[in-house]
């Protein structure tokens, strides 16, 4: 890039403030996580891995966290075929009504999440469905639905119709080129798509409080619940815990399939 | 599995035997008639608890030991009460197995559940006889709920703030040298009364005319006070944000045992003295609502209350609990008719009555 | 595959029994509909929401009678217009609606240069530092991270610290309206990149050394070609920002300390605090109804966004 220095240093500039701004309370939480007192505080009071220590030896936290991840898988699953197919058809299909299409696809955001909650519940509950792990995953799906269906149609928009057309001419009928062609060009929405969508339901608890009881508590509602009567920094020590597992995951992505696939339209 | 056993080591560890709860259990004589037909036990009951410090010692006084009487493992369900609330409603009104076996709950919030008609009469749980008139829930028929203890909505303060002495009267909350270094809840709950008698009103006005209390929490408004809840308060006072509130003595209690000095009084406008209780939604199998009358049954006894109830250093419904360590005659310990006389109770029926459009109106004050 | 060297091999017998069978239940003569066919799941998934929401509006249809507190039988639009009649709601409306818009405008400032550096830079390093500094916060949920601004801009936080250390007294920063919108921007900031950044990679970089070698400033160039085609990633971001903004509740609740409740925070206390929940869901249906007119008005005002690109280049 060679670009003129009142540029470079306006984006630099720019982009430093927000580089302190997003990293600034996970570095707290980080040296939080750390102290030896029994008050969450930056910079932390001693150091000690007493907190870390408390968290290992805690089976339902673990429990919990095990029924996060598969909250989280579940919702990922649903999501991948659904948002996927939403996302190409409003991407390359002129559709009628789409404004109303779009935000009907938008009520997940426009309602908030207490509403949501309530409503699901009352609707699981009418269909008995309340108590599992599953409907919780349903649940996490719908109210971030639209994020997956503007990751994948993002990327649709490096998709050239000439070459679906190529291999329509080609003689390919239409589920291969849907396999072959359609598909792959929008391969980087559906995976960074899926990702947040598994991040996203990771962290969930509003919705979530709603749906789950005591046996099937995921560990955003219970951090969420212990945080109402009483913050300790064992909560910052299981948040560093979620980092790390974060730091592992996106390691491996990059190893796999590289992390410039986020960003690759073509 | 594993878990049970680890629950009931620890608990044997913890309470020698647990031979003192069984003899609670057994005290009653209904009890121990009743273990020849007894009904099924069922593997674990649900106990809805407040965190932190609040289920340590409901755990330490009432759960652990009642495992260790029956066997029935107890798990704490610690969704506030009342975001349990509606869940409970939604699963009574659609004729669900509720997600909870007993709900430790404020008497106001229980009362409106009792209304509404979710509760299960607790009347024949032996150990009614042994308590105070504390234990009977004001103005509603039978026991739908068992009050288990008292508190009182202090006057939190931070003694190095006050080196002339503790502050004696509500008005302090408008010294200009407290400005945005108050707090109240953020429905105002526990201030409404207090703040009627400091605005030069009458408790005996309330419902009807409660405009003194609007004034003067006008007043405080242009003070900038934070508005919270539990957690707020204590880490509020240990981060140094404020240095006077209007707050539950045990979360006062909690911040001093964190190294915080603290102390709390009763201003001369009086307090607002509140009671906890415990209940059962409808709609659970025989054999359960049993086994958590039981449990509710045990948390009657002496034993129980003295454990549960030094963790909460708050006074009890059964007599012959000993108080806490410096707690007798602390103003937030009222145990004699004469410690009453500075508190102010209310009717839970006004209350549950009024409550919304008290908090509406505190919320228009300061939202405004 | 062992089966690739057949003449004809056995995953092309598959796919042409797949061909067929998806010909014969859905002939080409249909191929008008398939899109309504692809949206259809995601529709149905909504339609969770949707069924929800009709119980919702039923109940909000009902006044709480306080002496059961059980809600009343007639119908009614008592909830409601005790609602358009209270001071409180329209402020915390109007609160609302005016910090989205705040919200959603800085927020979009700051992510198009983030994600404009992340996009274009010539390193792969930078490019991946940039991507894992976005992702990271993502893990430390909402609840927490509003924690950890507690301890940085609280009174006696570093913030304050570091003010301190220049002689200035501890000045308070949180419990107020711009903490509140400071810590949504916060959380809101990956979203925006997230959903910026795709539009901007599909700008064509030869199209702004183009203007840049015709003697345009880079200013010019970014106002006149990279800040129009990025439009519909701006739409897409800008409308995430704004309808989760307007509907959030975390970040009011611990940054604002109780004086600066959003809508959100108002049906909370409705449907928990004061067990009115008629009350909670007319609040609830007036909050759809507001955010879906804004939705509906920047569709109108700027096109479909991000969705329409795959279209608009055709």
């Amino acid at each position: 890039m060679n670009a003129p220095l009142s540029k470079t240093i306006v984006i630099w500039v720019m982009v430093g403030m927000v580089l302190i701004v997003l990293s600034a309370p996970t570095l707290v939480v980080l040296g939080a996580s750390f102290t030896s007192g029994n008050i969450i505080a930056f910079p932390p009071d001693g150091f000690s891995l007493q907190w870390y220590a408390k968290i290992a030896m805690a089976a339902d936290l673990r429990d919990a966290f095990m029924r996060s991840l598969a909250v989280a898988t579940i919702c990922t699953l649903i999501a991948i075929p659904i948002g996927t197919l939403a996302g190409i058809a409003l991407s390359k299909y002129a559709i009628r009504f789409e404004k109303t299409f779009q935000v009907y696809l938008l009520l997940p955001f426009t309602i908030p999440l207490i509403g949501s909650g309530i409503g699901l519940m009352l609707l699981f509950g009418q269909m008995g469905m309340l108590g599992q792990i599953w409907p919780i995953g349903v649940a996490c799906c719908v109210i971030n639905l639209p994020f997956m269906i503007w990751a994948v149609s993002a990327s649709a928009g490096g998709l050239d119709p000439d070459l679906e057309l190529a291999a329509a001419n080609c003689g390919a009928p239409p589920i291969s080129t849907f396999l072959h062609v359609t598909l792959p060009a929008v391969m980087p929405g559906v995976i960074s798509g899926s990702l947040l969508m598994f991040i996203l339901a990771l962290n969930e608890f509003l919705v979530s409080l709603l749906l789950t009881d005591a046996r099937t508590v995921t560990l955003p509602v219970q951090i969420y619940n212990s945080i109402r009567s009483i913050i300790t920094p064992d909560l910052a020590a299981i948040s560093v815990v979620f980092i790390a597992c974060a730091a592992l995951v996106i390691a491996l992505l990059d190893r796999l399939v590289g992390l410039d696939i986020f960003l690759k339209s073509k | 599995m594993t878990k049970t056993t680890s629950i009931l080591a620890l608990t044997r560890r913890r309470f020698l035997g647990g031979a003192a709860a069984l003899s609670g259990l057994a005290a009653t004589g209904w009890t121990g008639k009743a273990f020849a037909q007894e009904p099924e036990k069922p593997a674990e009951i649900i106990v809805r608890a407040w965190g932190g410090s609040w289920v340590a010692a409901l755990q330490a006084g009432v759960s652990d030991p009642f495992t260790a009487a029956t066997g029935i493992a107890v798990r704490h369900d610690l969704t506030e009460d009342n975001e349990i609330q509606p869940k409970v409603w939604a699963a009574v009104a659609q004729g669900r197995v509720p997600p909870i076996h007993i709900n430790w709950d404020t008497t106001t919030n229980a009362t409106k559940s009792a209304l509404r008609g979710v509760t299960e009469d607790l009347s024949d749980l032996p150990n009614l006889a042994n308590t105070t008139e504390l234990a009977k829930p004001v103005g509603l028929e039978g026991y739908p709920i068992v009050n288990t203890y008292g508190y009182v909505y202090v006057l939190a303060y931070r003694p190095s703030a006050f080196p002339d002495g503790a502050p004696t009267s509500l008005q302090v909350l408008l010294d200009p040298k407290f400005k945005g270094r108050i707090a109240l809840y953020n429905d105002g709950i526990g201030f409404h009364f207090p703040a009627q008698v400091a605005g030069g009103g009458s408790l005996e006005d309330i419902p009807g005319n409660m405009e003194p209390a609007w004034e003067f929490i006008r007043k405080v408004k242009a003070q900038e006070p934070l508005l919270g809840e539990d957690p707020d308060f204590t880490t509020w006072f240990q981060n140094g944000e404020i240095d006077l509130a209007v707050t539950i003595s045990t979360n006062a209690r909690e911040a001093m045992k964190n190294g915080i000095d603290l102390a709390w009084t009763v201003p001369e406008e009086g307090s607002k003295f509140e009671t906890d209780g415990l209940w059962i939604p409808k709609g659970l199998p025989a054999n359960e609502l049993y086994w958590a009358k039981q449990y509710i049954n045990f948390a009657l006894t002496v034993e129980a209350q003295q454990v549960w109830l030094d963790g909460l250093g708050l006074p009890g419904v059964v007599p012959g609990v000993t108080p806490p360590e410096g707690l007798a005659g602390d103003p937030s310990y009222p145990t004699e008719p004469a410690d009453f006389e500075r508190l102010i109770r209310v009717p839970t029926a006004v209350q549950v009555e009024h409550e919304s459009d008290w908090f509406g109106q505190f919320k228009a004050i300061m939202q405004g | 595959m062992q089966t690739s060297k057949q003449a004809y091999p056995f995953r092309w017998r598959v796919m042409d029994a797949v061909e067929n069978t998806a010909s014969a239940v859905w002939p080409s003569r249909f191929s008008r509909g398939l899109p309504y066919l692809m949206l259809l799941p995601a529709a149905l998934l909504v339609l969770l929401l949707v069924i929800g929401m009709i119980q919702i509006a039923e109940s909000s249809a009902h006044r709480l009678d306080r002496s059961t507190f059980l809600p009343s039988e007639d119908y009614t639009g008592a909830n409601y217009s005790q609602i358009f009649s209270t001071g409180l709601y329209w402020t915390v409306l109007w609160r609302s609606l005016l910090g989205s818009v705040v919200v959603t405008a800085l927020c979009l400032v700051f992510a198009f240069p983030y994600s404009y550096l992340m996009v274009r830079t010539s390193s792969p390093l930078l490019r991946k530092f940039l991507l894992i500094a976005l992702f990271l916060p993502f893990f430390i949920g909402q609840v927490v991270r509003a924690y950890g601004w507690l301890i940085i801009l609280g009174n006696q936080g570093v913030a304050n610290g570091l003010l301190g250390l220049v002689g200035i007294e501890p000045v308070r920063l949180l419990y107020n309206y711009p903490a509140v919108l400071f810590g949504l921007v916060q959380y809101m900031l990956p979203f925006a990149v997230l959903m910026l950044a795709p539009a901007l990679a599909a700008i064509p970089e030869e199209l702004e050394s183009a203007a840049n070698s015709l003697g345009a400033s880079w200013w010019r160039t970014f106002t006149h070609i990279v800040l129009p085609l990025a439009k519909p990633g701006l739409v897409g971001a800008g409308l995430v920002v704004l309808t989760l903004s307007l509907t959030d509740f975390a970040m009011p609740a611990i940054l604002g300390g109780g004086s600066q409740d959003f809508i959100a925070n108002a049906i909370y206390d409705q449907f928990f605090r004061t067990s009115d929940q008629g009350m909670g869901a007319a609040l609830t249906l007036i909050l759809v109804g507001i955010g879906s007119l804004a939705v509906g008005l920047v569709f109108t005002l700027f096109g479909a966004g991000t969705l329409a690109m795959g279209r608009d280049r055709k």
